[in-house]
């Protein structure tokens, strides 16, 4: 019995134990984040010319991914928009023009279709060109009735089927659909988006560069004593953590700086371009980030800054094993 | 607690810093190892510390074969040992009970632990009142003492010194060797490079010297 007690209190023993290894651990996790941030703070000038370096090279790829993100915004509206014109023969009567109006509303792949006679034709054309009374003196009205289809399926593929289709119909003279500046539209959008991929794996390349060198000077400084902890026992591990905050500081610093940058920017970009939008009859919202978009960024940029600062301090401890 | 079997060291293929030493340490023992610079002596420190590996032979330390031992094995066999620098290697911008308490923190120790073990190690080298003070403001005997309670301030059973009283005067070096010989007493194997030849002379442990990477001399076992 006296033995049963000793073990379980043995047992108690080397779980508090275990439970104290585990608080000393995150206390010294906390101290090392501590003494990172303290040290980088003891070098204002340097870490903050770090911190705006990263900045930059975080903040290109990002304001063109905002840019970009607002692009297609933009081409989604469009291609919503996207119909077909349906001129018909001049020699269709009206009752040609409604039985064809009735043949295509009842096609599944066209989601509404509108009748324009030739008489609502003629004062769209005046109102919109303005010509006012310069075409009343025409005796005759030089245009065919059409139909404005809306197709159900907006892609080009699709689009292009159901305008083959129109377009073999009785007394239809053309279909018209402008597909190839809605396909080039697609195509410059999917060219954005690997620009803006290609950009950004350099910029993050830079970034992991700008921390790595900034992390390798302070190894430097800081040889002696790395030396004298790894001859007194310490890990691999615990030589890289106070390395690895700093990176990560320095990572989620630029992330940050990054971050006033492009709300700066935009805000600055924003009135202009909001002008311009209008004058196009288009509306356009400042892009952001969003608290998603932001958090995002700070966690790659942190990340970034710990991997640069991991390879760093890899390549020094690479030469410290015993030959 | 150390045997060293027919453990030789090349540098670049050539220059044959240790041929054929061969000796063996009793847990407990106090040995000097001397011999002229160059003579092998920090050879064979830094093969015990595995800063090195042996080109040729079988160093087994405390159970430890030194030869065998993963890269990722080194730190926790590190911890086994206390090391004095010559040069005392103290980290100039921290206190002395930042200093002292490196080898604790390292092994994760808690903060009351530490602070409890830290007192001890400076109190038994009598310099408990300087815990505050920072490297720079003590002396070189105060430094070198500092040095070995960092050495001793996790109970290590092995305590290895490199030229311990290389830059401090007669008296001072009698006084760090008088600690040496202190925890020996207590239980730790102590192996002092040096070559204070008088002073080793006056102390009577038994000496190893080294001469050309060869061990010439084994004396005073027993002692």
């Amino acid at each position: 019995m006296k033995k049963g007690r000793r073990t379980h209190q043995g047992a108690r023993n080397q779980q508090s134990s275990f439970e104290r290894q585990r608080l000393a651990w995150q206390a010294h996790h906390r101290q090392t984040a501590r003494d990172a941030l303290h040290r980088l703070k003891q070098r204002p000038i340097g870490t903050a010319m770090t911190l705006m370096a990263i900045a930059v090279a975080l903040v290109l790829p990002a304001a063109l991914w905002l840019l970009l993100g607002s692009a297609q915004v933009l081409d989604r509206n469009l291609s919503d928009t996207a119909q077909l014109t349906v001129y018909m023969t001049p020699s269709a009567s009206d009752a040609d023009a409604s039985s064809l109006l009735e043949r295509v509303r009842a096609r599944d792949d066209v989601s509404s279709v509108t009748l324009v006679t030739p008489e609502q034709g003629l004062e769209q054309f005046q109102k919109t060109l303005g010509l006012g009374d310069a075409l009343s003196g025409l005796d005759k009205n030089p245009l065919p009735a059409a139909l404005i289809v809306k197709p159900v399926t907006q892609t080009p593929e699709a689009v292009s089927a159901l305008s083959l289709a129109l377009k073999q119909m009785p007394k239809v003279d053309e279909a018209q659909v402008d597909m190839q500046w809605l396909e080039r539209l697609k195509q410059l959008s999917t060219l954005g988006q690997r620009v803006v991929l290609s950009f950004g794996a350099l910029f993050a390349l830079g970034v992991i560069l700008i921390v790595g060198n900034t992390i390798r000077l302070s190894v430097e400084n800081r040889r002696e004593e790395i030396e004298v902890i790894t001859l007194i026992g310490a890990t691999h591990a615990f030589v890289r953590r106070p390395f690895l905050y700093s990176g990560a500081w320095l990572g989620l610093g630029g992330g940050i700086a990054s971050l006033i940058l492009l709300a700066a920017g935009m805000a600055w970009l924003s009135a202009p371009l909001t002008a311009l939008a209008e004058s196009y009859g288009g509306q356009w919202a400042v892009p952001s980030l969003g608290f998603e978009g932001s958090l995002f960024l700070l966690i790659v940029s942190t990340l970034l800054g710990w991997l640069g600062a991991f390879i760093a301090v890899g390549r020094h401890l690479s030469h410290m094993t015993p030959k | 607690m150390i045997a060293f079997e027919h453990v030789g060291k090349r540098y670049g293929g050539r220059f044959e810093a240790l041929a054929d030493v061969n000796f063996r340490l009793s847990r407990g023992e106090m040995v000097f190892l001397t011999g002229h610079s160059g003579a092998g002596k920090s050879s064979v420190l830094k093969l015990l510390t595995c800063l090195e590996r042996p080109s040729r032979g079988r160093i087994v330390v405390a159970g430890h074969d030194l030869g065998r031992l993963g890269n990722a094995q080194i730190p926790f066999y590190r911890r086994q040992l206390g090391v004095v620098f010559q040069n005392h290697q103290l980290l100039f911008d921290r206190s002395v009970f930042e200093n002292v308490a490196l080898p604790l923190s390292i092994q994760g120790f808690t903060a009351d632990e530490v602070a409890r073990r830290v007192r001890a190690a400076l109190d038994k080298v009598g310099l408990l009142h300087r815990e505050k003070a920072l490297p720079i403001e003590l002396s070189g005997g105060e430094q070198q003492r500092i040095g070995i309670a960092r050495a001793v301030v996790h109970k290590p059973a092995l305590l290895l010194a490199d030229e311990p009283t290389g830059n401090l005067d007669p008296q001072l070096s009698a006084d760090i060797m008088r600690l040496f010989e202190d925890f020996n007493r207590i239980g730790t194997t102590v192996l002092i490079a040096s070559h204070d030849l008088a002073l080793i002379a006056r102390l009577k442990h038994r000496v190893l010297r080294l001469r050309e990477g060869r061990l010439v001399g084994d004396e005073g076992m027993g002692s």
